[in-house]
């Protein structure tokens, strides 16, 4: 067995696994970090991690102001709406 | 009839006026309103484009039509498009509707381009056969001809946009691809597609999946079509901290130019280790479509090919599971009921995704959880320089590197159910992406199934000008020989 904690991991995903499904998630995992386990055999220690691939993107703006949206708009699709605001269940206490 | 006809002839057409704006887009919304092959999650309505259309052909009365005028395009349901439903094929997005217009597709609209509808793709691009949508696979327009019953997958993510243009109901389709979503499709459905270097088209208002690798591009019926929509998509933007500033190129000027002196292409002997003969056939049939061209074929060997899957795997999944993150059904996107904050994440998430893409963010969550964070993505990432300094090193020797585009021709609907097994359909496009470097599927003859196949050519970073003047010839000589 591996040491993967599928239920740690789906916590950290905010993700509810169904109890059914663990099983088929965790097997999969495994499965997949296996295959994936052969980088190990590389020897890496002097290479730079590669972030962004062109590695010659400048691209600084003035930070001017631009107004691309209304409140109406940033607000259409909420689930729920209260006023200017996107409502929750109380949170505090 | 007009369909497969280049977008420069059907300009030419609705200039001289043998045909309406209207009537050319009628023909293909026809088609695309039976969706017999579940390749649209929309169908824009006539009525919905019908200001679009009458100011089009007011352009070409006038006689200041647009490069892309009047010209009735797919787009893949993963780009924004302002008040039309996007929903990258998702549950979770299924009712969202989004209040600005993706930098891609903004750029086809001021070209005077129409759009018939969203072409249905892997729900959040994650998949290479388009079995992964929440609304229904994608059916491959092609059939085996040994076996004409069976359905067979169109190829993915951008499954959709390839079925779409095949199936005869829009001139070309925006695609993405991340690992090989653009290529692998219009290999799978007999077409072009194009993936640019990374940084040439803006990735803004296109659902994220992995932001390094993500990269829009078009899947169409001949390379000058690609170019066409190069022109018009690959442009700076400061909305995207990725978009390149360098200076693009005219592609479609010179498309037609004979080469002007030798040039060398690479095939790896590597890729071709595990094929099958029907696929080596692929890249031996065009070195003798080339063979009365200047050009060297030179044989030349990876030293990372067999790691670039593994390190895509890990690269993609932990991108896309911090881009993931986003959908918590507060702000926009479908909410599932909760007592309590917590819930409503957990609930909207878990019942919001599907199986793959529950997979991916799981698989990045663990390569970027504590502890494993540098076993597996820094080596990731670190390999990942290593694959592009190994394609720098072939490109010292090489001008273009040649490679079959996949490893099989399309495949049975719910045949592949291992997830390995449908990653391993990328092996040829993925490194590629890693490098970020542009990649073009041309379609290079039939298999024994009479189904199509594709060979890849691989260019310099923002050398999509040669590439597609090569890919051009390649075109050519296969139409000659047809």
């Amino acid at each position: 067995m591996s040491d993967i904690d599928i239920k740690r991991i789906s916590y950290l995903a905010k993700l509810k696994l169904p109890s059914e499904k663990e099983e088929f998630y965790s097997r999969s995992l495994e499965d997949i970090i296996q295959w994936v386990d052969n980088l190990k055999k590389i020897d890496t220690s002097n290479i730079k991690p590669l972030h962004n691939v062109t590695e010659v993107t400048v691209s600084i703006r003035n930070d001017n102001i631009e107004k691309n949206n209304t409140p109406e708009d940033v607000l259409k699709n909420s689930p729920e709406r209260a006023q200017n605001f996107f409502k929750v269940p109380k949170v505090v206490e | 009839m007009l369909k497969r006809q280049p977008i420069s002839s059907l300009v030419d057409s609705l200039k001289e006026k043998k045909i309406s704006v209207q009537e050319l887009f009628d023909q293909f919304h026809e088609v695309a309103k039976e969706n017999k092959n579940n390749s649209y999650n929309l169908v824009l309505d006539p009525e919905y484009q019908k200001s679009n259309i009458k100011a089009s052909q007011e352009r070409y009365s006038a006689g200041t039509n647009l490069p892309l005028d009047g010209i009735p395009l797919g787009i893949k349901d993963l780009f924004c498009t302002k008040g039309i439903t996007t929903t990258a094929s998702s549950k979770i997005l299924s009712n969202f509707i989004p209040q600005y217009e993706s930098f891609v597709t903004q750029q086809l609209l001021n070209d005077g381009a129409i759009f018939i509808g969203k072409n249905n793709c892997d729900e959040f691009a994650m998949g290479s056969s388009n079995e992964t949508s929440h609304f229904g696979p994608v059916v491959n327009p092609w059939q085996n001809k040994n076996s004409p019953s069976e359905k067979l997958v169109p190829g993915g993510s951008s499954g959709g946009s390839a079925a779409a243009v095949a199936e005869g109901s829009c001139v070309a389709s925006m695609g993405t691809d991340t690992g090989g979503s653009i290529r692998q499709p219009a290999s799978l459905c007999g077409l072009v597609g194009l993936k640019p270097t990374f940084g040439s088209c803006s990735r803004w208002g296109i659902v994220a999946f992995a932001s390094s690798l993500d990269q829009a591009g078009p899947i169409t019926n001949c390379v000058e079509d690609a170019a066409y929509i190069l022109n018009s998509i690959s442009k700076h933007d400061f909305n995207d901290s990725t978009s390149s500033n360098y200076q693009r190129d005219d592609y479609i000027k010179d498309i037609d130019k004979k080469l002007d002196h030798k040039i060398k292409i690479g095939i790896p002997s590597d890729y071709l280790k595990n094929v099958t003969p029907e696929i080596t056939a692929q890249i031996e049939n065009t070195k003798k479509l080339l063979a009365g061209h200047d050009i060297e074929f030179i044989d030349v060997a990876f030293e990372t090919t067999d790691y670039a899957l593994s390190t895509y795997y890990i690269i993609a999944p932990a991108e896309a599971s911090s881009n993931l993150a986003r959908y918590d059904g507060i702000r926009y996107g479908v909410r599932e009921g909760g007592s309590n904050l917590d819930d409503i994440y957990l609930n909207s998430r878990t019942s919001g995704f599907g199986d793959e893409v529950t997979r991916r963010i799981l698989i990045g969550t663990y390569v970027l959880s504590a502890g494993y964070y540098d076993a597996y993505y820094r080596q990731a990432q670190k390999v990942r320089r290593l694959i592009k300094d190994d394609f720098q090193r072939i490109f010292q020797e090489v001008d273009f590197i040649l490679t079959p585009t996949t490893p099989n021709e399309a495949f049975k609907i719910g045949e592949k159910l291992d997830p390995i097994a449908m990653y391993m359909n990328d092996v040829f496009t993925v490194p590629t992406s890693l490098a970020g470097l542009p990649g073009i599927s041309l379609p290079s003859g039939l298999s024994s199934n009479g189904l199509p196949l594709g060979v890849q050519i691989i260019g310099n970073y923002f050398e999509e000008k040669k590439l597609l003047q090569l890919s051009n010839l390649i075109e050519k000589e296969l139409s000659f020989n047809e």
